[in-house]
């Protein structure tokens, strides 16, 4: 029962500075953004020197019992726990940081710096859940503090509807995710990670259903199709926030999850789940392409490589030559946290880049009215380039390791596969370079880029941080020298091409590179519309229809059949139940000479009487009951 | 000195007999004050209870055992008071919310505040005598003694369609009430113990079980009659009628503490005692209650456009999670019940409570009307959403546990009945998030803004921001420390694999 005092402290600090802030700092802004950065500051430095300093361990202590069903708290700290914390604990320190600039004059800064420390709390859950129950409760307090967080704004209608639809969403995909956790825990009489690993070993044979269910709640989290409509609406929250929740971290969670429950991973489920990547990563790109807000152009991005990261889990393991041997890896799962890893710091560095243009350009989002940005911005932009050039995969940089090392494993095993993410790389190089052409050169288009300006410190040096890690996160060294092999755990699980699938890899990716960025250089010059939209406006509008598609079928579906079925069922119990059988009842009721005028009339001796003259009646009827 | 101090007997009495000095033409100051008293050594007893309960020694499974005379023994009925581990957590929860309940009583400036006072006052004793009662016949009169004066304050303070609702109800109530002692009399006769006292009927049934015939005929009764008083589906529109017209104080303990009765009842009296009854009847009320109360009547609650009836029908639909945990059976099942009764009673309480703060602000209850309350008010939002999202089982609030054991427990019984239910936690979501973004967020709408520019609206006053407060806190210390009720229901739970094993070790 004794529990690690790290773990603790990664649990109790930031809920402890959630409920500090909730109770005495709801109007004393200043005062909560430094109470909830310190936090996360002892966060990250916690993680470092747990994850770096090689405490390995788990912990369980009982937490209720109910009949036979127990549920514990416990912790499964391994590489894998320890990489995600790693994670969490930089990028959540960067966008504290981050925060305390680009929150300064905010109303509700006591809100926001509570919700951020109810976030840091919730994601350390998820990440140190030992058991799949445990991991569900963090699970939907992420989703609350994303609630809380996308609603800031509260006064803006679409804010509050976007919060809502966001948690609805989710919802819906842990649906699947609880009833799999039921049966998973019906299957096996446990949902303790190491007691189901241990079984799967033992030859327990899995069905299909429940991974699938499971991956039902991946799908909501991490916004796969066709649950991914709640994301882009989620960018109706402060900037700071998309980088860390809708970028980073908790959309990262449904690939943590599925990662943890690798073992209850059988070749049909995995099917299924590698095509639901595949389709989400084509999509979201295509979807990316006709986007004019730079927060949205960044979300539907986010979509993609999410989309990429459960593609690369669904690939499954990859039998490797190893010293006369053939050994199985779990290249899928380890390939996917690759890559999660890399996308949370060039993706939250390009969301706190954004945040930093926003803020530059006086809450200007649309990039048709930005332009010029380069001088008037210059660390701003050249961090955004390092974040642009690292997530479209140039040579060097950590996107490029990342997703090289999940076309090999496409390349691998199913060349359907590998041909679709390819060409899904050359999109995201084509919107990407679109976006960066259009925002930062050229000249000031808009009011607010023409007097745009850096911020202070707190916006900068976060950027710079992310930019470094970006730039260095995807070298071998990096993890085995720099960082001292703390993470072999998962890392050695990677595969790199050798040989001459190597050559192959390499070319296609520099090839999708070219191809891409240099379509979106020729078509897009900074102006202030959109060059496709212009030349080709069939295709345009093709791709916007199809961005739209699913949220006018959930919005038929909300409005013409859920909200009229409802209507019906209300209206049958208005009128069955409430009018005629009860009215009914009170007529026969009458005739026995109760009355409903006796029982209007509101005195409390009438219904003594009744009551008394009741009790006997029916001693009578049961004493009768019994001489019968 | 120790053996005259018996907390359940005090917890009863005070407020009755405040409720009488009352009666009896105490000054309006002194009532008042006096009824501070009446609300509060209730709540005392039950956290004395509650913090003693694990150091007592229980005497066939009930802890603060006390028998007293009543004259009518020849017929096997005497005031036997005690707690067991179903009782326990409804008697401190009882408490809680009673306390919270009258609390916002005496602050809310009702006409006639004394009589107000008065049968809120019986109400609390009736409440708290339910639950610490092995008698049953007890169990019934003090649920009685709790009910009439709901029908009486409906019918005097209540809202719109006042008349009407407190006629549905009281025909209703009196129905299923009557149902229930027809039930629970027949019990006492078949039983041929001579007693009404639960714990040697438990013990002559173990010996002498009722045939299979007449435990279906009783068990069906019995159901029937407290299935209306906990609104199954159908016999359930009484509930959001009946509560959308009720004054704050009285929903907040009928629809919190008052309705479990009857599912206080059908675990402490029917599962034990008539377990051929249960297997027959179970299959029917787990279909009934997941198609009717959470499905149709979840959907039902997403089409409401009042807040108050939206409550109402929310609250009906989460009694289709207790009757599904009945149904199952097991002991985890009726572990989550238990669970799920004391966590629903601190947050629809809590819930109750708010809309009427609400509706001092915005003047109605029609969700169209309302909006952008969140600025002027925002720790009445905070509250609300709070208590919202407890009752949609977020993880933190203690609804979350009674919702999830159930779930568990229900998949052993039916995967395709837990998968519908389980789909109800996307309807809750739809609901609860809906309406507190009418109420808070957005702009303020027209009609909203006329009414605010009459009298701005302000935030909760402390008056109001205690009862509320003192939900919340029981909502969160449960939901994370669920172990400060658990290790006292266990015992009571049916027997099941792993205690029997730990029992023959």
């Amino acid at each position: 029962m004794t529990f690690n005092p790290f773990s603790v402290i990664a649990l109790a600090v930031p809920l402890l500075s959630a409920a500090v802030i909730a109770l005495f700092l709801r109007r004393r802004g200043a005062a909560a953004a430094v109470v909830s950065a310190g936090a996360a500051a002892l966060l990250a430095a916690n993680a470092l020197v747990l994850a770096l300093g090689g405490h390995r361990f788990t912990d369980s202590a009982e937490w209720l019992r109910v009949g036979d069903w127990t549920f514990t708290l416990g912790v499964k700290f391994d590489d894998l726990a320890a990489l995600m914390l790693t994670v969490v604990g930089v990028v959540g320190l960067c966008v504290h940081v981050f925060s305390l600039g680009y929150m300064r004059d905010d109303e509700a800064r006591g809100r926001y710096f509570g919700g951020l420390s109810i976030f840091m709390f919730s994601m350390t859950g998820i990440v140190l859940a030992d058991n799949l129950v445990m991991m569900f409760l963090f699970w939907e307090l992420v989703g609350f503090s994303s609630w809380l967080l996308i609603n800031h704004y509260h006064e803006r209608q679409s804010a509050a509807d976007a919060a809502k639809k966001a948690f609805i969403v989710n919802r819906v995909g842990d649906f699947g995710f609880l009833l799999g956790i039921v049966w998973c825990q019906a299957r096996f009489g446990t949902t303790q990670l190491d007691a189901l690993a241990s079984a799967t070993e033992g030859g327990a044979v899995v069905s299909a259903g429940i991974p699938l269910l499971l991956f039902c709640g991946a799908v909501g989290k991490s916004a796969q199709l066709p649950l991914h409509v709640w994301l882009p609406d989620a960018m109706e929250g402060p900037t700071p926030v998309s980088a860390l929740i809708h970028a980073a971290t908790m959309v990262a969670a449904g690939i943590y999850m599925l990662c943890r429950i690798e073992m209850l991973m059988v070749p049909d489920a995995l099917t299924v789940i590698m095509w639901t990547g595949v389709v989400t990563a084509l999509y979201a790109a295509l979807c990316a392409v006709t986007q004019s807000d730079i927060k949205k152009v960044l979300a539907y991005s986010t979509l993609s490589q999410l989309g990429y990261m459960v593609a690369a889990f669904g690939l499954g393991s990859l039998k490797v030559a190893h010293d006369d041997h053939f050994h199985l890896m779990a290249a899928g799962a380890g390939a996917a946290m690759f890559h999660l890893t890399t996308h949370a710091f060039f993706k939250a560095l390009l969301f706190l880049g954004s945040g930093s243009v926003i803020h530059g350009c006086h809450h200007e989002q649309d990039i048709f009215r930005m332009g010029g940005l380069r001088r008037r911005m210059p660390f701003t932009f050249w961090t955004f380039t390092v974040g642009v050039l690292a997530i479209i995969g140039l040579p060097g940089l950590a996107g490029f390791f990342s997703k090289d090392a999940i076309l090999y494993l496409a390349w691998a095993k199913d060349p359907a596969v590998f041909g679709v993410l390819a060409f899904t790389a050359a999109l995201t190089a084509f919107y990407m370079l679109r976006l960066w052409r259009i925002t930062f050169l050229g000249e000031a288009r808009g009011e607010g880029a023409r007097d745009a300006h850096e911020g202070g410190l707190t916006l900068t040096a976060p950027l710079g941080l992310l930019a470094a890690l970006s730039v260095v996160s995807g070298h071998g060294w990096f993890f085995n020298v720099a960082l001292g092999g703390s993470f072999d755990g998962i890392m050695d699980e990677v595969v790199h091409p050798t040989g001459a699938a190597h050559s192959v890899i390499l070319a296609t990716s520099i090839a999708v590179l070219l191809v891409g960025a240099g379509a979106a250089w020729i078509l897009y010059r900074p102006a202030g519309d959109d060059a496709l939209a212009r030349r080709a406006p069939g295709l345009f509008g093709l791709l916007g229809a199809l961005r739209e598609s699913f949220d006018r079928g959930y919005g038929w579906y909300v409005a013409k059949v859920q909200q009229r079925f409802a209507m019906l069922l209300n209206f049958l119990e208005q009128i069955l139940l409430a009018g005629l059988i009860v009215r009914g009842l009170a007529g026969v009721v009458g005739l026995f000479g109760l009355g409903a005028r006796a029982l209007h009339t509101g005195n409390a001796n009438t219904y003594a009487y009744w009551f008394l003259l009741g009790i006997a009646a029916l001693w009578a009827a049961a004493t009768g009951y019994l001489t019968f | 000195m120790a053996a005259l101090f018996d907390p359940l007997l005090i917890a009863i009495v005070a407020p009755l007999a405040v409720a009488l000095a009352i009666g009896c033409g105490l000054p309006k100051r002194w009532s008042v004050r006096l009824a501070y008293v009446g609300f509060g050594i209730p709540l005392l007893m039950a956290l004395h209870v509650w913090w003693h309960y694990s150091a007592q020694t229980p005497v066939s499974g009930y802890a603060f055992l006390r028998q007293y005379s009543t004259g009518l023994d020849g017929l096997g009925v005497s005031l036997k008071l005690g707690l067991n581990g179903v009782a326990l957590p409804l008697f401190v929860m009882a408490g809680i919310v009673g306390f919270a309940a009258g609390l916002y009583a005496i602050q809310s400036q009702a006409e006639r505040l004394k009589i107000y006072l008065m049968l809120l006052l019986v109400m609390q004793g009736g409440l708290m005598g339910v639950f610490a009662s092995v008698d049953i016949l007890f169990l019934y009169f003090f649920h009685e003694l709790a009910l009439i004066p709901t029908f009486i304050m409906v019918g005097v303070w209540g809202g719109r369609d006042r008349g009407y609702a407190a006629m549905k109800m009281t025909i209703y109530l009196t129905l299923g009430a009557m149902i229930s002692l027809l039930g629970l009399i027949a019990l006492y006769a078949r039983s041929g113990a001579n007693t009404f006292d639960l714990i040697a009927l438990r013990e002559h049934l173990a010996r002498f079980p009722l045939a299979e015939a007449v435990q279906r005929d009783l068990f069906g009764l019995l159901a029937l009659g407290l299935g209306v008083l906990v609104s199954l589906w159908p016999l359930h529109t009484w509930a959001p009628l009946g509560y959308g017209a009720a004054p704050s104080s009285n929903a907040m303990l009928h629809a919190g503490v008052l309705k479990k009765f009857g599912l206080y009842t059908l675990i402490q009296v029917a599962l034990p005692l008539l377990p051929a009854g249960h297997a027959h009847w179970a299959s029917a009320l787990a279909w009934l209650a997941v198609i009717g109360n959470v499905l149709i009547v979840g959907f039902v609650t997403i089409a409401q456009r009042d807040l108050k009836q939206m409550i109402g029908y929310s609250s009906v639909m989460h009694m289709g999670y207790a009757f599904l945990g009945i149904a199952a059976g097991s002991a985890v099942g009726v572990g989550g019940v238990i669970l799920m009764m004391v966590a629903h009673g601190l947050s629809v309480a809590l819930l109750f409570q708010l809309a009427t703060c609400i509706h001092h602000r915005t003047q109605t209850f029609a969700l169209d009307e309302m909006g952008g309350l969140a600025r002027p008010a925002p720790v009445l939002a905070a509250l609300f959403v709070a208590a919202t999202f407890a009752s949609i089982g977020l993880p933190g609030f203690a609804n979350f546990w009674g919702e999830l054991a159930i779930f568990v427990a229900l998949w052993k019984y039916s995967p395709l009945i837990t998968a519908l239910a389980v789909s109800g936690v996307v309807i809750s979501a739809v609901y609860g998030l809906r309406a507190a973004s009418r109420v808070f967020f957005g702009p303020a709408t027209e009609r909203m803004n006329e009414v605010a520019s009459r009298q701005a609206p302000s935030d909760l006053r402390w008056s109001e921001r205690v009862p509320a407060l003192v939900l919340l806190a029981a909502l969160l210390f449960i939901g994370f420390w669920p172990r400060s009720l658990s290790p006292a229901i266990n015992p009571a739970l049916p027997a099941s694999p792993v205690a029997a094993a730990s029992a023959s070790r």
